[in-house]
C-alpha cells in the first residue's frame, strides 16, 4: 500500500502539470475537447491524493513503522483516535492533509461549475492546480510522507503528548478548512484579473466560499485557543504566539473583505480594494504556513523539521509579485464610476471598519515579523510579546466593537443626524445604565481594568442596538404582513438570511469580546503547597487536597492525579482531578488541568508538583494511591471564559443562517439566465 | 512484475484513457465560448445592476420603516434609485432590441 500511496503522489503531480497546461490551452485555443480533457484532472488529482492519504492512514492504523513518518509520530499503544489524527501531527502528513483539502475543494469547484462560467472557471481551476502543484512538488521531492527507514524500529516514538487531546484532533482540520478555503476566492480573483472579467461575477461565485472559509478559520482559532487553555496549563488561551498570529491575520483581512465586498455588490464600487483584500487574504494564509514551516520564528506550534522556509518564501514572493502586477495592469478596468452617497452611511462605517481591521492585521504582522526585521538590521533578535499586541490591538479592537453596534443602526446610502440621534438614544441609554450598574462591582485601579470596563459598556451598547434592530424589523413586518411576533421574526430572518445571519455572527463576536475582557482583567490565581487534608480559600471556593491517586493507563502512560474537594458555602459542589501524565520515552511529564466551568467563571486547577513515596496499589495493579502525599497546586478563578466558547457557537449558528441557500436569490438568478438565453445567440455560454 | 507494479500500470493507463478520450474521440469541433461581445457583456452587467437597484429600493423602504432614514432623505434617495432603475430598464430594453436584431440576422445568414 505504501508503494501505491507514494506512486499516487507522483501520478497526482504529473496529472496536475497536465491539468494546468490543458486548462490554459483550452482557454486560449477555445476548444471544448481540450477543456473536456482538462476537466478530468481535478477528479484524478483528488483521487490520487485520496489514495495516498488512505495509504498513510492505513500505515498509522496498522503500526507500519517502516515509514519514517509513522515511526516518528505514532506507537503501538497510541489510541486509535490519535493514530488517526497523527496523520497531520507532523510536517509531512500535514502537507498531505493540506493537499487533500485543497484538491477536495478543487473538485467541488469543478462539479459546481460544470458547463457554466466557462470564461472564468478554466483559469480559476488552472490557478488552483498551480497551487496544488506547489504542494505536490514538496510532497514528492522534499517532504515525502512515504520515506522508508532502512531498519524499521519495533515501536514508534509516539505522538507528542500535548497533541493527544481531542481539541487537537478537531483544531487543525478546522483551521486547514479555513486556510485552504481562501484558495477558491483567490483563484477566481486571479482568473477575473487574467481574463478581464472584472464585473462582480467572480464575487457572486465565491461569496459562500469566502464566508464558509472565514467561519472555519474563526472556529479553528477558537478551537486552538480551547486546546491551549485545557492542554498547555498556563492559565490562558491566547499568547500572541507567531503561529497564532499567522492564523489570526488572514481571519482579520477576510473579515474586512466580507464587509467591503457588500459595497461592491450594492454600489459597483471599491473593486481595487476588494481585489486587493482577497489577494492579501490568500497571501496571509501562505505567510502563516511559511512561519509554521520555516523555522525562522520560534514558536511552540512550529513543526520539528521546519525546513521548508525557502520554498514557501519563494512561493510567497511569486504570489505577491504576481498579484501586485496584475492589479496594476488592470487598474484602469477596476476603476469604479460610482461614489458614496454620503459619509453618514453604512457604507462609510464599513470603510472605517476596514481601516480598523487592517490596522489590527498590520500591527499583528509587524509584531510577528519584528524579530526577523530586528535581527536583519541590528543583528539582535528582539521578540515582541503580548504587552505590545495588547497595547496596540486592545484600543483598536474597542473601536471595532463600537462599529459593530453603529453599523446596523445607520441606513445604507444616506443617514441624517436626526435619525442617528433617534436610533442611538436607546443603545446609549442602555450603555449608560449598564455603566452605572457595573460601576460599584468592577475595580478600576489600572489601565487594563478601565479598558475592560469600557469594553463591557460597549458590549451593552452593541447588544442593545442589535436587539433593537431585531425588534424594529419584526415590528415593521408585523405591521406590513399582520403576522405574529414569532412568525414575523422568523420570516424576517428567513427572508434576509445574510443580513440577520450577519447580525447573529456579530452577537457571537460581542460575547467573545466580553469573555476576553472579563477573563483577562478579573482573573486571580494562587499557588499552594498542600498536605492531605489541607484546605485554602480562593474567591469563595474552599479547596481541600484529599488524596493523590495513581493510575496506569497502559504500558506507555501513567497518571498521578490530585483529588481536590471543592466546597462553596459549606456545600460540596465539585471534585477536581488535575494530573500529571508520564509517557514512556518522554523526560518531562505533561500537566492535565481540570476545570469547573460555568457562565460566571471557570475554576481552573493545575497539579504543579507532587511528593508521594509510599504507593499503595490495588489488586488490579493498575490503580492506587500515595500515602502521606503532598502536592503543589495552582488554582485560577477566571471569569467569563465560557462566554468566548459560547460566542463561537453563536457565530456558527449565524454563519449557518447566512450561508443557507436563498430561494429568492436562486429564483432571481434563474430568471436572469432565462432572459439572457432568450436574447443571446445559441453559441453563447 | 509485482502486484503493486501491475496496479500502478493499471492506474496510469486509466488516467491516460480518461484524459485522452475527449482529445481523440471524434467530437464535432465546438467552441468553449463565443468571443467576448461587449454588448452582451454590458447587457448581463445591466441585468445584475437592475437587480441590485431593485433590492436597494426594497432595503431603503425597510430602512425607512425601521426609522433609520428621514422622510426628505428617503424621498430623495427613492427618487434617485427609481431614476437609476428606469435608466437601467431603458438601457436593457434598447440592448435587448439590438441583440434580438443581431440574433435574427445571424439566423437568416
Amino acid at each position: 500500500m505504501n508503494d501505491i500511496g507514494e506512486f499516487a503522489l507522483l501520478l497526482a503531480l504529473a496529472t496536475a502539470i497536465y491539468g494546468v497546461v490543458s486548462y490554459v490551452m483550452a482557454f486560449r485555443s477555445n476548444r471544448v475537447d481540450v477543456y473536456m480533457s482538462a476537466d478530468k484532472t481535478p477528479i484524478i488529482v483528488w483521487a490520487c491524493i485520496m489514495v495516498s492519504s488512505v495509504a498513510l492512514w492505513k500505515a498509522f492504523l496498522t503500526n507500519d513503522f517502516s515509514l519514517q513518518y509513522v515511526a516518528a509520530y505514532s506507537n503501538i499503544d497510541l489510541d486509535v483516535f490519535y493514530k488517526f489524527s497523527s496523520f497531520w501531527g507532523g510536517q509531512k502528513g500535514s502537507l498531505l492533509f493540506w493537499t487533500l483539502i485543497l484538491t477536495t475543494y478543487m473538485m467541488v469547484v469543478h462539479v459546481q461549475n460544470r458547463k457554466q462560467n466557462v470564461r472564468l472557471v478554466p483559469i480559476a481551476l488552472a490557478v488552483m492546480m498551480v497551487i496544488t502543484l506547489f504542494f505536490l512538488v514538496l510532497l514528492n521531492f522534499s517532504t515525502n510522507p512515504f520515506e522508508r527507514l532502512p531498519v524499521p524500529p519495533p515501536d514508534g516514538r509516539g505522538l507528542n503528548p500535548l497533541l493527544q487531546n481531542y481539541w487537537m484532533v478537531i483544531h487543525p482540520p478546522t483551521l486547514y478548512l479555513g486556510y485552504v478555503g481562501f484558495t477558491v476566492p483567490f483563484a477566481f480573483a486571479v482568473a477575473a484579473l487574467l481574463t478581464k472579467n472584472l464585473d462582480d461575477g467572480w464575487i457572486r461565485l465565491t461569496r459562500k466560499w469566502t464566508l464558509v472559509s472565514w467561519f472555519f478559520l474563526c472556529m479553528g482559532n477558537l478551537f486552538g485557543a480551547q486546546w491551549a487553555y485545557v492542554e498547555l496549563g498556563w492559565g490562558g488561551y491566547w499568547a500572541w504566539d507567531p503561529v497564532e498570529n499567522a492564523a489570526f491575520m488572514p481571519l482579520i483581512v477576510a473579515t474586512a473583505y466580507l464587509h467591503s465586498v457588500m459595497i461592491q455588490e450594492k454600489k459597483d464600487m471599491m473593486k481595487v480594494w476588494n481585489m486587493s483584500l482577497v489577494l492579501l487574504t490568500f497571501v496571509m494564509t501562505i505567510f502563516g504556513t511559511f512561519i509554521t514551516r520555516s523555522g525562522l520564528i520560534q514558536s511552540v506550534h512550529t513543526f520539528d523539521e521546519a525546513t521548508l522556509g525557502y520554498y514557501f518564501l519563494g512561493f510567497l514572493g511569486v504570489i505577491v509579485a504576481f498579484s501586485v502586477t496584475m492589479i496594476l495592469l488592470r487598474l484602469q478596468l477596476l476603476k469604479s464610476k460610482n461614489e458614496l452617497d454620503s459619509f453618514l452611511s453604512r457604507e462609510a462605517s464599513f470603510l472605517l471598519n476596514n481601516l480598523v481591521l487592517l490596522g489590527i492585521a498590520f500591527s499583528t504582522f509587524w509584531g510577528t515579523i519584528f524579530p526577523i526585521v530586528s535581527e536583519a538590521f541590528r543583528g539582535v533578535k528582539i521578540t515582541v510579546g503580548p504587552p505590545f499586541y495588547n497595547q496596540v490591538n486592545v484600543p483598536i479592537g474597542m473601536v471595532l466593537l463600537a462599529l459593530i453596534g453603529i453599523g446596523p443602526v445607520i441606513a445604507w446610502r444616506r443617514s441624517s443626524w436626526s435619525n442617528l440621534k433617534k436610533n442611538f438614544t436607546k443603545p446609549i441609554l442602555a450603555a449608560v445604565i449598564g455603566a452605572a450598574i457595573l460601576f460599584p462591582f468592577v475595580p478600576l485601579t489600572d489601565k487594563s481594568e478601565i479598558f475592560t470596563y469600557i469594553t463591557f459598556i460597549l458590549c451593552i451598547f452593541v447588544m442593545t442596538s442589535m436587539l433593537i434592530e431585531f425588534q424594529k424589523g419584526t415590528g415593521a413586518r408585523m405591521e406590513a404582513h399582520g403576522e405574529s411576533p414569532v412568525g414575523a421574526l422568523s420570516g424576517m430572518v428567513w427572508k434576509n438570511k445574510s443580513r440577520y445571519g450577519g447580525y447573529i455572527v456579530h452577537l457571537g463576536v460581542v460575547l467573545i469580546f466580553a469573555g476576553i475582557a472579563g477573563s483577562q482583567s478579573y482573573s486571580t490565581n494562587v499557588e499552594k503547597h498542600l498536605k492531605e487534608g489541607d484546605r485554602f480559600e480562593l474567591r469563595g471556593y474552599d479547596i481541600t487536597f484529599e488524596k493523590l491517586l495513581w493510575i496506569k493507563s497502559n504500558d506507555t502512560k501513567e497518571r498521578v492525579v490530585a483529588q481536590l474537594g471543592i466546597e462553596r458555602d459549606g456545600e460540596r459542589i465539585f471534585v477536581g482531578y488535575p494530573e500529571k501524565e508520564f509517557y514512556k520515552g518522554q523526560k518531562q511529564p505533561i500537566s492535565e488541568v481540570d476545570l469547573r466551568s460555568t457562565l460566571k467563571e471557570d475554576l481552573y486547577m493545575i497539579l504543579a508538583d507532587f511528593k508521594g513515596d509510599n504507593l499503595v496499589t490495588k489488586d488490579d495493579g493498575k490503580t492506587g494511591y500515595f500515602k502521606d502525599a503532598s502536592v503543589t497546586v495552582k488554582v485560577y478563578v477566571m471569569p467569563m471564559v465560557k462566554w468566548m466558547w459560547t460566542g463561537g457557537w453563536v457565530i456558527a449558528f449565524g454563519t449557518m443562517i447566512a450561508v443557507w441557500p436563498d430561494r429568492l436569490e436562486a429564483r432571481r438568478r434563474t430568471e436572469r439566465l432565462k432572459r439572457q438565453e432568450a436574447i443571446f445567440l445559441p453559441a453563447q455560454e | 512484475m509485482t502486484g503493486a507494479n501491475f496496479l500502478q500500470l493499471i492506474l496510469v493507463i486509466s488516467i491516460l484513457i480518461a484524459v485522452g478520450i475527449p482529445l481523440f474521440s471524434k467530437l464535432p469541433p465546438r467552441r468553449l465560448f463565443a468571443p467576448l461581445d461587449p454588448v452582451e457583456e454590458e447587457y448581463k452587467h445591466l441585468l445584475v445592476r437592475k437587480e441590485e437597484v431593485l433590492l436597494a429600493i426594497k432595503e431603503l423602504e425597510f430602512d425607512f420603516k425601521t426609522d433609520k432614514i428621514s422622510q426628505p432623505d428617503f424621498d430623495a434617495l427613492h427618487h434617485k434609485l427609481e431614476g437609476e432603475a428606469m435608466g437601467l430598464l431603458e438601457k436593457i430594453e434598447a440592448l435587448e432590441k439590438q441583440l434580438k436584431q443581431k440574433k435574427k440576422t445571424a439566423g437568416a445568414a
